[in-house]
């Protein structure tokens, strides 16, 4: 095992190399320079033609909508990463299979909210990330409650052991809905977490310092926004994800939080979150939490770069090409509705 | 014949082209393909320019375009390759050609979505029509298998008995995708908890997707169950997993009713789908025959604009300023090209062509044709030549195929070889215009002049070495006869080889064309045309190399550097001449001088090379093979190693030390500094006006640098000759083992078969034969010859042209509609 590295091309070259071309297509500030200059969504069809995504659009009827190229976006990252996926070995299979749990997660949310909206299930299905789709997925809307939508539906996906915790949950309503959704997360973080660590190596290093930041983000934001509903300290505790570096002391105290001020105290304690809450707000000229947030993800995804022979690439490839979609429908979003004023708030990458 | 020996000359020039005109000029100068635009507006985003709208256009015309080429494609309806080339339309007509398109496309769309939705149809009734004729079945054994009767009354017995006869059993039938069936009915059997009971049947005939239009494999299915609960359950699963239900009618009769009801609408649906289909074949079987030209036209549209848009607009917005590179000579030919597009378009004012002076590199330029090109691709790919130097591809002409001549040397292999080529070259029209799409057979039809003279020169270096398929042949009769005194029949029988004495044999004069064959039984073949043969590879290595040197004074006068034909190109031509020059003048001496009757004692001349180095004359060796060749040698010798190392120093510091000298003292010599350092005076004259700008751009003298600079190329010089004379010994390499592997096939496979009697040996024959004449095309013809290509390809490329050519220029790329063309169909 100590070896690792000396073996890693034999299974995975190809694919690490694969990936640091792909990486190589993400878009510079120079391309966003010249992106948030476009005046309609032709010319940003225009511009992005003369970069990595070639004809991506070419062969879309103008005029464009924005969630065309949302569609076309995700669906250019899907093509790549099922390419991956499909070429890779164990146990790079397994990571590639954890990053896809994500989506899932996201998607059961999604329809479940939906369903519980009584919107219709093929409005939604177009709504799912392509990553996160599996086969029971569209079936989701028979289940009333959690043991049922476990029992009947996600009990053959992978996302069965994390689901076990929810169970016990009484009837699908708002509130539970967002509990199932942390715990989903808290549960499915801290076994990709472990995954990774047993990997060891490079590996181990980049991705665990990825997922603890993941982590303590979503202890950040669920401590946020649980002020004021109705969400007990000790339902809230239990949500925190235990694998980041708030673990064990900062998230004792993050549960005993009242307000905002106390959580930016607990960030206080450690040092690259208490910059990131030093200058957040969100008055205009001044950052969101959640940009801050999104901004040292990216710096941490392309650390990742800077190691060899360790999966955190892959991991840190689709984490910065969705945030590159992000910011190209940011901007696209800007551009079609003529409201330029935060057109710059997008989170350049490199 | 003066292009090819060097680059084009080239020159700036500005258009100036007025608005209404600039379109027709563009286009008229994109049919003559000689002009290369520079980009006027590299910061400009590519939305933010004058022509983007009209390229907008084209880029939306072109998808119109590929939408109908896609569902042309689907219909496999032929599309008409006239080979024509339209002109580029008028801008009026680009209106036109937008207004055809989207009629076509918006009829398209709109059979396609007709069909679509008669397809769908069509779709529901054939599964409909499945399920009526499986389901069919389902029940029929219901009635008729008694076992299943009772096994299903088993199953179903106990609820049936609580909830008594009023309970109804109901269930649902539909059509699902085979592959969700394990999904689907595991998930049934959660849900319900077990209470449905599924029965299933697979569609045989693949089914057509309305959307899509791929064949996808069905299952009929058809589920019971009892009670309105697990009903709207049922249902939210099917619905899920995208089942298609279809209502069934519960009683036999009404099921067969139904069945006939939906065969008549079938059929109706046929007439109308097939009217469709004949419309929409219609439809494109009329845009098909003219997609090609269309494609043409969009694309040269967009290119003009494209062109267009690297233009800078003059202050009053009336002309368009361009500039571009274009060959001296061919100056009248864009002139008049010109006029053509001013008369095209009607403009009263005409475009200017303005020559403009430069100070930067402008392109290399080799008009080839297709005879030429293909050696000069081969000299691009190492590196385009610096602007006007020296261009190696016309002797590539002979001496590569020559050199591989040497490595490859057997008639009958390339006898092959050259009529393969020959057919390529007779053909070469119909095989064009046949657009084969292999990379492969490309490579090999791009080479084809390549090849033939490659193919026309092994057959003469074959005749040479007298090897035709490792067989020699005695064309003029052997020289040699055993003498009968000797050699009676009495000593020939009773050896089966035997040592040919050259001095007691009658030797009747050489034989007049190449290798006596007598040298094919005889022992010391190996021996002999090793020594032929290496002796001849120093030799053409070594003249070569020094025709490489003799090209690179041709480079210094041209550029006018007087310095570097004193410092780099004598000492350079003394170093080769006094080592390997000499060494060439040996090996004639030993091959006129010595007779067979002293061949035994003439000087060997590798050890005395290295005496040469070592400055040791051994006086009374026994060994003739450190003899020298005429008195003095010695004393000359040693002048010419002299000489030789005195060369080195000569070529390291004369250079750098006579330009600091020139630099410190006297600035009244500074002119001639610079003419002799870069040879650039005479044309610094003509620009006055930028002269003292430039001047200041000049990089200051560093002697550091230039010193090591020089010190490279020394090294590189000096250590070059040595490795790469031996590197031309790969010459003789290649060929012996070409030889030798020829001749071990002919011997393990050819021959053990000719040596068999009777009939068994001559029916043997035949397959053995196919096996040699295979091995011999696939092992000696390709493989050999691809591997003697790239020895040849090393030799030009590092052996020849390092010691002239440095390569450093760009390539000229006009603005050509035909290069779009070839680029636009690669794309494809």
């Amino acid at each position: 095992m100590s070896f690792s590295e000396l073996y890693f091309n034999v299974d995975h070259g190809y694919l690490e190399g694969l990936v640091r071309g792909f990486k190589g297509g993400i878009l510079k500030q120079t391309d966003y320079l010249n992106l948030v200059q476009c005046e309609t969504l032709d010319d940003l069809k225009l511009h992005l033609q003369s970069t990595d995504y070639g004809n991506f659009l070419a062969n879309e009827p103008s005029p464009l909508a924005v969630s065309t190229i949302d569609d076309k976006l995700k669906e250019k990252l899907v093509i790549e990463f099922n390419h991956l996926r499909n070429h890779c070995l164990e146990p790079l299979a397994t990571f590639l299979d954890f990053i896809t749990y994500s989506y899932m997660i996201d998607n059961i949310i999604l329809l479940i909210t939906g369903t519980l909206h009584q919107r219709p299930i093929t409005e939604l299905i177009p709504k799912c990330h392509p990553l996160g789709s599996f086969e029971q997925m569209e079936a989701i809307h028979i289940a009333s409650t959690p043991a049922e939508l476990f029992n009947a539906v996600l009990v053959d996906t992978p996302l069965a052991p994390y689901f076990i915790d929810c169970i016990s949950e009484q009837d699908l309503d708002e509130m539970n809905i967002e509990i199932i959704r942390n715990t989903l997360y808290k549960a499915y973080l801290e076994d990709f977490y472990k995954f990774c660590e047993e990997l060891g190596g490079a590996t181990a290093d980049s991705m665990c310092e990825a997922l603890a930041f993941e982590a303590d983000r979503r202890a950040f934001i669920i401590t946020i926004n649980s002020f004021g509903t109705e969400l007990t300290k000790e339902d809230r505790a239990k949500l925190y994800p235990r694998c980041g570096k708030l673990y064990p002391d900062g998230l004792q105290l993050l549960a005993r939080a009242d307000d905002y001020d106390q959580v930016r105290n607990v960030a206080n304690c450690y040092a690259e979150y208490k910059e990131l809450f030093e200058n957040a707000g969100s008055n205009p000229g001044e950052k969101t939490l959640e940009d801050k947030f999104f901004e040292h993800e990216v710096q941490l995804m392309k650390n990742s770069f800077m190691m060899q022979f360790q999966f955190g690439v892959f991991y840190a490839y689709v984490k910065l090409k969705e945030q590159e979609n992000r910011n190209i429908v940011w901007i696209a979003e800007c551009v079609a509705q003529r409201h330029r004023a935060k057109i710059d708030s997008y989170i350049p990458i490199f | 014949m003066g292009s090819l020996l060097r680059s084009e000359e080239m020159t700036l020039c500005q258009l100036f082209l007025q608005s209404e005109a600039a379109y027709a000029c563009v286009s008229e100068l994109g049919e003559l393909g000689l002009v290369q635009f520079r980009d006027l507006n590299p910061n400009v985003n590519a939305f933010q320019r004058k022509f983007v709208n009209e390229v907008r256009r084209c880029d939306e015309m072109e998808r119109k375009l590929r939408f109908l080429e896609k569902e042309i494609k689907k219909d496999g309806i032929p599309m008409l390759d006239t080979g024509d080339n339209p002109d580029a339309p008028v801008p009026r007509e680009m209106i036109d050609l937008e207004a055809t398109f989207e009629k076509l496309e918006s009829e398209m769309k709109e059979v396609n979505a007709n069909s679509e939705a008669l397809k769908r149809n069509f779709l529901e009734l054939t599964e409909l029509k499945h399920i009526l004729r499986k389901t069919q079945t389902f029940f029929d054994e219901a009635i008729h298998d008694p076992t299943l009767t009772d096994e299903a009354v088993g199953l179903l017995g106990e609820e049936i008995q609580r909830a008594g006869q009023a309970l109804k059993l109901g269930f649902v039938a539909g059509v699902i995708l085979r592959e969700k069936i394990p999904a689907f009915e595991r998930m049934l059997w959660r849900v319900c908890r077990g209470n449905v009971f599924l029965r299933q049947a697979e569609i045989e005939t693949p089914l057509e997707d309305p959307i899509t239009g791929d064949q996808v494999r069905k299952t009929v299915f058809i589920i019971f169950f009892q009670g309105d609960q697990l009903k709207s359950r049922v249902k939210k699963i099917c619905e899920g997993f995208r089942a298609t239900l279809y209502p069934c009618p519960e009683t036999p009769s009404d099921r067969r009713e139904m069945a006939i009801g939906v065969m008549t609408r079938i059929e109706d649906l046929n007439t109308v789908l097939g009217q469709t289909q004949d419309h929409r074949h219609r439809v494109l079987v009329a845009a098909a025959k003219n997609i090609k030209v269309w494609f043409i036209k969009v694309h040269k549209i967009k290119a003009i604009y494209h062109t267009l848009n690297m233009f800078n607009l003059d202050v009053t917005q009336k002309c368009l300023i361009a500039e571009c590179w274009c060959p001296v000579t061919d100056l009248d030919r864009i002139q008049q090209a010109l006029r053509r597009g001013n008369e095209r378009s009607g403009s009263s004012v005409p475009s200017i062509l303005n020559r403009m002076h430069t100070k930067e590199e402008p392109p290399t330029y080799n008009r080839t044709n297709k005879f030429t090109e293909v050696f000069q691709s081969m000299v691009d790919s190492y590196g385009v030549a610096t602007y006007r130097e020296i261009n190696p591809a016309p002797y590539t002409i002979i001496s590569f195929p020559f050199l591989f001549a040497m490595m490859f040397g057997d008639t009958g292999h390339g006898t092959i070889m050259f009529l393969f080529a020959l057919y390529m070259v007779i053909r070469e029209k119909a095989l064009q215009a046949r657009k084969i799409e292999n990379e492969i057979w490309d490579i090999f039809f791009n080479g084809r002049y390549i090849i033939l003279l490659m193919g026309a020169f092994s057959i003469y270096t074959g005749l040479i070495y007298n090897d035709i398929f490792s067989r020699g042949v005695n064309i003029f009769g052997s020289s040699w006869n055993p003498n009968n005194k000797t050699y009676s029949e009495h000593v020939l029988e009773g050896w089966t080889t035997i040592k040919v004495e050259p001095n007691e044999t009658c030797f009747k004069g050489p034989y007049p064309l190449g290798l006596d064959p007598i040298w094919q039984h005889s022992e010391n073949k190996i021996t002999v045309t090793n020594s032929f043969k290496m002796k001849v590879s120093v030799i053409f290595g070594v003249t070569q190399m020094l025709f490489g040197v003799a090209l690179s004074l041709l480079n210094h006068r041209y550029f006018r550097k007087p310095l570097n034909i004193f410092c780099e190109f004598i000492p350079q031509l003394i170093f080769m001449c006094s080592i390997f020059g000499y060494l060439i003048i040996l090996i004639f001496v030993k091959w006129t001088h010595f007779t067979s009757k002293d061949s035994s004692s003439a000087p060997n001349l590798l050890i005395g090379l290295i005496n040469m180095f070592l400055m040791t004359y051994p006086e009374n060796d026994k060994n003739p093979s450190v003899h020298t060749f005429y008195p003095g040698q010695k004393g000359f010798q040693i002048f010419l190693v002299v000489l030789a190392v005195l060369c080195v120093p000569w070529m390291l510091l004369v250079k750098p030390l006579l330009l600091r000298h020139w630099i410190r003292h006297g600035q009244q010599r500074h002119a001639g500094t610079y003419y002799l350092l870069n040879g650039e005076v005479p044309e610094v004259v003509h620009h006055s006006d930028n002269d003292t700008e430039e001047e200041d751009e000049e990089e200051p003298f560093d002697f550091g640098e230039t010193l090591i600079h020089q010190g490279i190329h020394t090294i590189e010089y000096c250590l070059g000759c040595i490795s790469h004379t031996a590197s031309y010994l790969r010459l003789w390499a290649l060929s012996l083992a070409h030889a030798q592997l020829s001749e071990v096939l002919w011997g393990m496979v050819m021959s053990t078969v000719l040596r068999m009697d009777g009939l068994y040996g001559a029916f043997l024959l035949v397959p053995v034969f196919t096996v040699w004449a295979f091995l011999t095309l696939i092992i000696l013809v390709v493989m050999e010859g691809l591997s003697a290509f790239l020895h040849a390809l090393r030799l030009h490329w590092v052996e020849f042209q390092s010691k002239f050519y440095t390569g450093q220029g760009y390539k000229f790329m006009p603005f050509s509609f035909d290069n779009l063309m070839d680029y636009s169909l690669e794309e494809k």
